[in-house]
């Protein structure tokens, strides 16, 4: 989207600079609709997940992360909403948000992760939002095939990818938000247009299509999305290049990657996070339970382990029965500290690819894809 | 005992030269990154000299008009380096509206 460029970024830099004075540089805001959230950016708003709220395999709207590049497009209208749907196809289209919900609906329940989350944790730090372990999220996601979409606008077969543009626009000279998919990913059965997320609008969250590429990275799932075009080649936008890009061969930390030999990122690495006990919390000697997620792309996961004595010695975890590729599974382990004192606890998931988290997570420039074996401190007190 | 005075002196005009700059730079933080994002997002990192170097150039490139660069830099380094402790985390205020099912 480009038309409303100007007048668009007038109105926001005027409405962002006005609206910071009047609260102030201290004062948090609140965000409709959502609980208390990490905030790591006022405007547009990046807002993270504190982990006591990952209690639920569906994570609630309520409490989803919020990542946006650009600041959110003023509500669609959904009466004058249009998808346009274009490029190597025979049959351009202009279709209707009735014209989607017409279309048969498919419920793909699938984790959406940030592609920085954990970025954080990196050392030496590297720019962008420190996300920590809450920029991931679990939701049902309902809407039409892409597939179903492409085949009713006659996509032609020499078609390698499309890109999909949202009603999202760049300010000042900032590159609008444009991701490429290529086409076995685009055409495959879970990938939706979503026009419900937990049987709700999604609101912030894309209101009313986002595209949801289950499995892969947070980026690819674009949000407020208004045009999908078939192309012959990948889209070379800044967010596909050099954004959201990956070292081929893995680097010293701290140095350069060249730019000839980053890649694309696609599916996510198998990985699991503690949520509960809270990093350096404090508990009473007694009987616990040690809590997390684990999640694993386009795979699903297999098994948790979990240590309580810095990584000496690993337990399984009870899994939450839902084994399924895209969706996280949640686990527990019942614990019951021995001595008052400072234990490290650790998680470690492998996947059914039989993949297993790594105990170093790769540096890389953007700080992408962290998914090292978690690790919390906690200090168990005797009771009083 | 006079070149004592005078290189406190000296030393007092250093101090003074660069909280000058560090304010320039927070009133050019101020102007130039907010058009399009808060400051929280500056204000949340801890990048070495060279990284936020890289930072400003990227956002030049975007387009961010910034008028005083190197006082910009400074205050930069000097708040937001590498070598100074994390930011504990804000929280944003409640906005789910009481009542609603959660």
């Amino acid at each position: 989207m480009s038309f409303t460029r100007r007048s668009l970024f007038a109105t926001i830099a005027a409405g962002a600079v006005s609206s910071q004075a009047a609260r102030g540089a201290d004062d948090p805001l609140a965000i409709p609709g959502k609980r208390p959230m990490i905030l790591h950016n006022d405007w547009p708003e990046d807002l993270e997940t504190p982990v006591r709220y990952f209690d639920s395999w569906v994570t609630p709207i309520e409490a989803f992360f919020v990542r946006q590049h650009l600041p959110r497009p003023s509500k669609i209208d959904p009466s004058a909403y249009r998808l346009t749907v274009n490029g190597m196809v025979a049959k351009p289209l202009e279709l209707t948000l009735a014209d989607l919900q017409k279309l048969p609906q498919y419920t793909i329940p699938a984790t959406i992760e940030c592609t920085g989350n954990g970025r954080g944790f990196y050392v030496p730090k590297v720019p962008g939002i420190q996300w920590m372990r809450g920029a991931i999220g679990n939701a049902e996601w309902r809407g039409p095939r892409v597939s179903d979409v492409l085949k009713m606008a006659g996509v032609n077969s020499s078609a390698a990818f499309i890109d999909t543009d949202g009603a999202d626009t760049g300010l000042a000279s900032t590159p609008d938000f444009v991701r490429s998919l290529p086409m076995s990913k685009a055409m495959h059965p879970a990938t939706i247009l979503a026009l419900s997320m937990n049987g709700q609008t999604p609101d912030i969250h894309g209101f009313p299509v986002r595209l949801i590429v289950p499995g892969w990275d947070g980026t690819s799932s674009v949000k407020w999305v208004v045009r999908i075009s078939a192309t012959a080649q990948a889209n070379t936008g800044f967010f596909m290049n050099p954004g959201y890009r990956y070292p081929k061969y893995a680097l010293p930390p701290g140095t350069p990657a060249k730019p000839a030999e980053l890649e694309v990122i696609e599916g996510m690495p198998v990985k699991s996070s503690i949520t509960a006990p809270d990093d350096q919390q404090k508990i009473v000697l007694g009987p616990a339970t040690v809590r997390g997620f684990a999640w694993a792309g386009e795979n699903a996961i297999e098994r948790v382990e979990v240590s309580t004595d810095g990584g000496s010695r690993w337990r399984d975890a009870q899994l939450s029965p839902k084994k399924l590729p895209f969706a996280w599974r949640l686990w527990t382990l019942e614990w019951t500290p021995p001595d008052p004192g400072y234990y490290t606890l650790m998680s470690r998931a492998t996947d059914t690819a039989g993949r297993v988290q790594p105990i170093v997570s790769p540096w890389n420039p953007s700080g992408y894809l962290w998914n090292a074996i978690d690790r919390v401190g906690v200090t168990v007190e005797k009771s009083a | 005992m006079r070149i004592l005075i005078l290189m406190g002196a000296g030393a007092l005009l250093a101090i003074a030269a660069d909280q000058a700059t560090l304010d320039r730079g927070r009133k050019e933080a101020g102007l130039a990154c907010t058009p399009c994002h808060s400051l929280r997002l500056v204000e949340s990192q801890r990048l070495s000299r060279a990284t936020w170097n890289k930072e400003l150039d990227k956002m030049t490139g975007w387009g961010t008009k910034i008028t005083d660069r190197e006082a910009l830099l400074e205050y930069l380094v000097a708040n937001y380096g590498d070598d100074k402790p994390p930011s504990p985390p804000a929280m944003s205020k409640n906005g789910v509206p009481p009542g609603k099912k959660q």
